[in-house]
């Protein structure tokens, strides 16, 4: 009865113990201003968007899943 | 049985454990306000702000371009083959299939020992996939090219778990998978040995999703669980470098951004949500007051620009990252979309479903061209939206055809 009164509270500090050191840790981190983090994820953006064929399409040619002949309506 | 009364030693001792874990209680709740504090402290403005000088994205057509069929039941997960053709899913049905998504072939057939396979991935050189869900277990299988072998046979066990496999993803090479579990963990293992080389604690219920960081950032993945919480992982430590904890709900997916300093996730509170890991902290959430489903599944086009959801209303909403606003949104499973995966070379993405099917998606897209001599030419491949000028401006207009009408079109 003792040691399970002991042992439930040990394995609870322990746990306890474990989340502090681990916010401990996380305090400790380098943090960016958001200004700079969206800026950062912006500019990789502006470099890739042009390659991206979601976005900007290559011919059919070059896409596998489209039909080779180049189909289109007026709008 | 009558508990005896404690004697006082007994007493003391109890009371300095309970006060000892108090203490420590106090400790954590100071540490996360800090933290808080610390993050509020560089939340200078909102990413869709910044994002105001951006060029609109248009409208988008998507267009289902193949659906494959041929589970018996629940389509639960997929992922591509770096072929960017090939694309092995997995079933309720107890089956992983591999196909090849340009022909709408079936190439290879698994039947798993268990039902609801809920994980599944290829293998960066395309010769072998991985699986698991209800056995605990992640098993690799080669793929033959002989195709009256029978797969089962070289099967290899490599993860082992308490509790069910929910997702699991090869490292850079075929000699490493990273598992994920309904017994709160993830774990990196030895495919040849099937020892465990690094376990990972932290989640406090089920982890659902995993992602690896793009191999350019560094040894890190981000998994979500069942605890609302996305931890950031340090694969060698086995150590949390961070943690997020916004979401309302169960986190179904996660991704990397691809330049690696943020990632999305989806979640059964009906959001998508971007936090960076630079500035620490959500720097988008993307809902709607219509969009009340969970979302199962989210990916990013290649640029990062846009985010496509997986919903459990049957739908995909497609996002702009930066914005925030919804360009397009895409019916036709007939059922919970369950997947979705961008194709590895970003021309596609295909989506599974509790439907059985999976489709292989890409958009149509608006173009201006001129009609010269019944004959329509397009100088230049200048994609645009239907009502704004082009996205790509180039010098396309040669003096003799300048005062020819154009027309804006749109492709099929």
């Amino acid at each position: 009865m003792k040691d399970g009164i002991a042992n439930n509270s040990t394995a609870s500090i322990s746990q306890a113990r474990k989340a502090v050191e681990q916010l401990k840790m996380e305090a400790c981190m380098d943090r960016i201003k958001v200004s700079k983090a969206a800026a950062d994820l912006m500019a990789y953006c502006d470099a890739h968007i042009r390659e991206d064929p979601l976005i900007m399409p290559v011919p059919a040619s070059e896409n596998p899943f489209r039909e080779k002949k180049f189909f289109c309506t007026i709008l | 049985v009558q508990r005896s009364p404690l004697i006082p030693e007994m007493a003391t001792q109890e009371v300095q454990l309970n006060e000892t874990l108090a203490h420590l209680k106090t400790e954590s709740e100071t540490l996360k306000s800090k933290l808080e504090e610390e993050r509020a402290k560089l939340h200078d403005v909102e990413l869709h702000q910044v994002a105001e000088k951006v060029e609109g994205l248009g409208q988008f057509v998507m267009k289902t371009r193949r659906t494959l069929k041929g589970h018996g039941n629940k389509v639960l997960c997929m992922d591509w083959c770096k072929d960017k053709r090939r694309i092995v899913s997995s079933s309720q049905d107890g089956k992983v299939i591999v196909w090849d998504a340009f022909t709408t072939n079936k190439e290879h057939a698994v039947t798993m020992p268990c039902t609801w396979v809920m994980a599944c991935a290829y293998a960066p050189s395309g010769c072998a996939v991985a699986c698991g869900g209800l056995d605990n277990k992640c098993s690799v299988y080669p793929l033959s090219l002989d195709k009256n072998e029978n797969l089962a046979a070289k099967k290899k066990s490599v993860a082992m778990h308490t509790n069910y496999l929910s997702a699991c993803s090869f490292t850079n090479s075929d000699m490493q998978i990273l598992t994920s579990s309904g017994d709160g963990t993830c774990a990196l293992w030895d495919v040849e040995s099937g020892q465990l080389l690094q376990s990972f604690h932290g989640h406090a219920a089920d982890v659902l999703c995993l992602d690896l960081a793009p191999s350019e950032t560094g040894n890190t993945f981000v998994s979500g669980g069942c605890d609302k919480k996305a931890n950031v992982w340090d694969m060698r430590s086995g150590q949390c470098i961070q943690s997020f904890e916004t979401h309302e709900s169960d986190i179904n997916s996660v991704r990397y951004y691809p330049s690696g300093d943020a990632f999305a996730s989806g979640s059964d509170d009906a959001t998508c949500r971007l936090y960076d890991l630079r500035a620490d902290r959500e720097v988008a959430i993307y809902s709607k007051e219509s969009i009340i489903f969970g979302v199962s599944s989210v990916d990013f086009s290649l640029s990062g620009r846009l985010l496509f959801g997986g919903y459990n209303d049957y739908t995909i909403n497609v996002w702009d990252v930066l914005k925030g606003t919804r360009v397009s949104i895409l019916f036709g499973h007939e059922n919970r979309v369950s997947t979705l995966r961008v194709s590895p070379d970003g021309t596609a993405f295909s989506t599974g479903s509790w439907d059985h099917t999976l489709r292989v998606c890409d958009d149509c897209y608006f173009f201006i061209g001129i009609k010269y001599n019944q004959n329509l030419c397009t100088f230049n491949f200048t994609p645009c939206a239907p009502d704004k000028p082009p996205l790509s401006l180039t010098a396309t207009h040669l003096p003799k055809y300048s005062n020819l009408k154009k027309h804006i079109y749109r492709s099929t």
